[in-house]
């Protein structure tokens, strides 16, 4: 049992911790947020040349080889400062397809200039009436000869935007909801047929609706095997789980810390909001969940990196815990800081509205209890 | 005990849905219009336009089970839009401690629905201790007028707000809740600079306000010098009360249950989702007693007792149960819930949920948090205040 860090993870922690903090104020993050792409290109590059965007791609592509552990050290800290540049669409996911599934050549040409921040790639999984059930899939692809037609509507699709392809859930066989039956396919996102309906997202992100009218995409641009895509698919999502949990521990850590600290600062009644007793004990339960979010966050990861097979009701359990967490904590803060929580002037609102929408990602606290209930 | 409605109430009842009925908005109607003239037939049916007046100030002096009819249908009603400052706040001041020169000065205006008024109370120091206010109000050596100066904090649309009613301090010797003064002037005019706050859905309701030398003439007090605290204490316990809205919510919770039935699950709907249902059911339950303990407390009042203590459970359960409605919306919401601007995406109800959802967060912190709520039910009811040994 040992819950060190390696030396090297260390360092990246240190480096990734001192980029939030020198770069990631509030009022920068607003700013960058609210004009185009919404992230900053100039911190993504420099991401890049930090090594960051290789870090789990392995070394024939490029990358350092890294595993969860070293995502999960980069997501903790940029949940720190809700960065915004899309680390876990292009890296997690579209990356993470086409590193577990992407032909040789598909690697080739696109893993190397993704690490180099050159290429942006994204998922579009979700649609209307999925919900939050990965398999039920109707977007379809029809083969024609040595292409594929694509026909369908795809929702909520993250950093669509700026992304160059699209990893795109189809249905090539069976029904709507079987995990046997479906095929990804890397699509251009300027493709004839393919249309994006881009707006922002109530924690300062970006997302799409995307819709394929007869979209056409060449049988080579397939990622694994023809209608055996789910694995695939659960792999990426269990993974973008973890990141998105490791984030999410990063903001409760600030939300607690950022609590007490200011309770300690405010008067009322003559003397500081935190000797009330009832303030104290809140803030424990919030200090205790982030604790125990944190505990099944590692717990999940490293089962998952002994043998994913194993690590799915684990890794339904964190993400129920984080939903529901996350949120205690967020409100939690937002009431004990009583007007100031509720204002756009302090990080708290921030911090929350993220971990709201966190819950909505990859299935929500109640999603994943009934799966887990399931096991 | 008995809740059979009479058939005088069972016709009243209808007479308050017959009375929407007719005076539903038509298509193509300016809103502003319909409004005017809205108010200006319930003053007609006797009151109806101020039906939480008292009879002697030309409200319809209803019965408590009246009162709840009336909130029950409007509630469900689609009536025109009214901010609670003048009608619901100040007014009631001016009806127990004003004089007779300025209710007559001051109502009709607020009763007609002309003069917009803020309520200046909360300061950066003054929140939860809002007897900690210290907006300074210095009366001129002939004694016409005083001067204001300092920042009221948290000041619900002072920006659109023609007046406000303000507390302020006239005497800094002896205890915070004393040398408090109550005072009454226009917004707009020299000295006072309005200064938005931003909220968490992006929002501008709330503002800072800042006096520097604002002059306010002697009339425009309410009551004594430095009685202030005495006049806006009891207000807030009618504020509190306001502040529950449980018909609202039972309107809303039905609401959410064609919100949830409206997405697709399998073969049913989100509705037979049995941990969605669940929390459905709980969030009825809380609700269903909620509303007795709102109609015991109605029965006090008409029995002539005074407004206590239960308005701080009503406050509580209130505005939980409206937080909890805006929780299941957002939940209901799905993979939609954070889509954000003006696109609107998913389903119909989801572009307004979260917004919604953020917003409710300050239910449990404006007037009174919910911690300092309790604290009133632990020292009023409980007898729970340091040294209380027996
Ligand atoms: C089954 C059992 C086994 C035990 N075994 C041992 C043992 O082996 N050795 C030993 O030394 N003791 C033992 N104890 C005693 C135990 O440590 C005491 O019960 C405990 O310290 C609480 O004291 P009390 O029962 O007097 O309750 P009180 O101290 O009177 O507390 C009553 C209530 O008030 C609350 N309270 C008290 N102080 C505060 C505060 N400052 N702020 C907020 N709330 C407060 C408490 O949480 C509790 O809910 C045992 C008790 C039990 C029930
Ligand atoms: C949207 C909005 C609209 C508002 N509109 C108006 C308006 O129109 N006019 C106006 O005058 N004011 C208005 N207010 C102000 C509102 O009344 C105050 O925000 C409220 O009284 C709380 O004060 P505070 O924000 O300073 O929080 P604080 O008093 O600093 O409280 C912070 C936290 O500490 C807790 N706390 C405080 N004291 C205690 C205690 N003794 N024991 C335990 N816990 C405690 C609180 O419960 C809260 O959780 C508005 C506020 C909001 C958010």
């Amino acid at each position: 049992m040992n819950f060190e860090l390696s030396e090297e993870q260390k360092m990246i922690q240190q480096s990734v911790e001192r980029f939030v903090q020198e770069n990631y104020d509030l009022p920068k993050r607003v700013k960058l947020s609210s004009q185009d792409p919404g992230y900053s290109k100039d911190y993504w590059n420099s991401m890049a040349e930090l090594g960051w965007l290789g870090l789990p791609f392995t070394e024939e592509v490029g990358g350092f080889g890294g595993n969860q552990i070293d995502t999960l050290v980069i997501m903790e800290q940029f949940g720190k400062g809700l960065v915004l540049e899309p680390f876990l669409a292009n890296i997690v996911l579209g990356g993470g397809a086409i590193q577990m599934g992407g032909s040789e050549e598909l690697k080739n040409e696109m893993l190397s200039s993704l690490i180099e921040g050159s290429k942006q790639i994204t998922l579009a999984y979700a649609e209307q009436q999925s919900r939050f059930d990965l398999e039920d899939v109707a977007t379809s692809a029809r083969k024609e000869g040595e292409k594929y037609i694509i026909n369908g509507q795809k929702s909520m699709v993250l950093n669509a935007e700026s992304a160059d392809h699209l990893v795109v859930v189809t249905r090539t066989n069976g029904g709507q909801v079987d995990e046997e039956g479906i095929t990804l396919f890397l699509v251009d996102s300027d493709s004839k047929g393919l249309e994006r309906n881009n707006f922002p997202t109530v924690d300062g992100l970006r997302a799409s609706e995307i819709t394929f009218d007869n979209v056409e995409v060449n049988s080579e641009r397939m990622i694994g095997d023809p209608d055996k895509g789910f694995s695939i698919l659960r792999t990426i999502t269990n993974n973008a789980i973890l990141a998105l949990c490791a984030e999410a521990v990063g903001a409760m850590e600030v939300l607690y810390k950022d609590t007490v600290e200011y309770t300690q600062q405010r008067e009322q009644f003559d003397q500081p909001l935190s000797d009330f007793q009832v303030l104290q004990h809140r803030m424990v339960d919030m200090f205790m969940e982030y604790e125990q979010c944190k505990s099944l966050l590692f717990r999940a990861t490293m089962e998952t990196i002994q043998d994913p097979s194993m690590a799915q009701r684990t890794i339904h359990a964190l993400k129920h815990l984080i939903g529901k967490s996350g949120i205690f904590v967020g409100e939690n803060a937002v009431q004990l800081h009583g007007g100031m929580g509720v204002t756009e002037e302090l990080r708290v609102g921030h911090f929350f509205k993220r971990l709201l929408v966190i819950d909505s990602q990859f299935g929500n606290a109640d999603f994943h209890l009934d799966k887990f209930t399931k096991f | 005990m008995d809740i059979e409605l009479s058939s005088e109430d069972l016709a009243f009842r209808d007479e308050v849905k017959a009375f929407f009925d007719e005076n539903k908005m038509k298509d193509g109607e300016d809103y502003f219009s319909w409004r005017l003239g809205w108010f200006k037939k319930a003053r007609e049916k006797g009151g109806w336009d101020v039906p939480k007046w008292p009879a002697k100030f030309g409200g319809p002096g209803w019965t408590p089970t009246q009162h709840y009819i009336w909130e029950q249908e409007t509630a469900r009603a689609a009536i025109p839009f009214d901010l609670p400052f003048g009608l619901g706040m100040l007014a009631p001041i001016l009806m127990s401690y004003g004089s007779e020169e300025q209710q007559e000065r001051f109502m009709p205006d607020i009763r007609d629905r002309k003069v917009n008024w803020c309520q200046g109370y909360s300061e950066p120091g003054a929140g939860s201790d809002l007897a900690n206010l210290k907006t300074k109000a210095v009366l001129s050596e002939d004694g016409t007028y005083y001067t204001v100066n300092g920042s009221k904090m948290w000041t619900t649309l002072a920006h659109v707000a023609d007046w406000i009613f303000c507390l302020t301090r006239t005497d800094d010797s002896g205890i915070k809740q004393q040398g408090i003064t109550f005072l009454l002037f226009p917004m707009k005019q020299e000295g006072i600079e309005v200064k938005p706050i931003i909220t968490l859905g992006g929002s501008h309701t709330v503002n800072t306000v800042h006096f520097t030398d604002v002059k306010v003439p002697v009339e425009n007090r309410i009551g004594e010098e430095g009685k202030g605290w005495t006049y806006a204490k009891g207000l807030l316990e009618h504020e509190r009360t306001g502040l529950a809205g449980l018909s609202r919510s039972l309107v809303e919770v039905e609401q959410l249950k064609d919100n949830a039935r409206s997405v697709q699950r399998g073969n049913g709907t989100l509705m037979d989702d049995s941990s969605y249902k669940s929390k459905v059911a709980e969030l009825e339950i809380d609700l269903m007693a909620t509303e007795y303990t709102e109609l015991r407390s109605l029965a006090n009042a008409a029995a002539g007792e005074e407004l206590g203590p239960e308005s701080s459970i009503l406050k509580l359960k209130g505005t939980e149960i409206k937080q909890k409605i805006q929780k299941l919306t957002v939940e209901a919401s799905g993979i939609y819930s954070p889509a954000w601007g003006d696109g609107g995406v998913g389903y119909p109800f989801a572009k307004g949920g979260t917004g919604g959802y953020l917003n409710s967060r300050y239910f449990t912190i404006y007037g009174g948090a919910s911690e300092v709520q309790k604290d009133v039910i632990a020292k009023k009811v409980l007898g729970l205040t340091k040294g209380s040994k027996k």
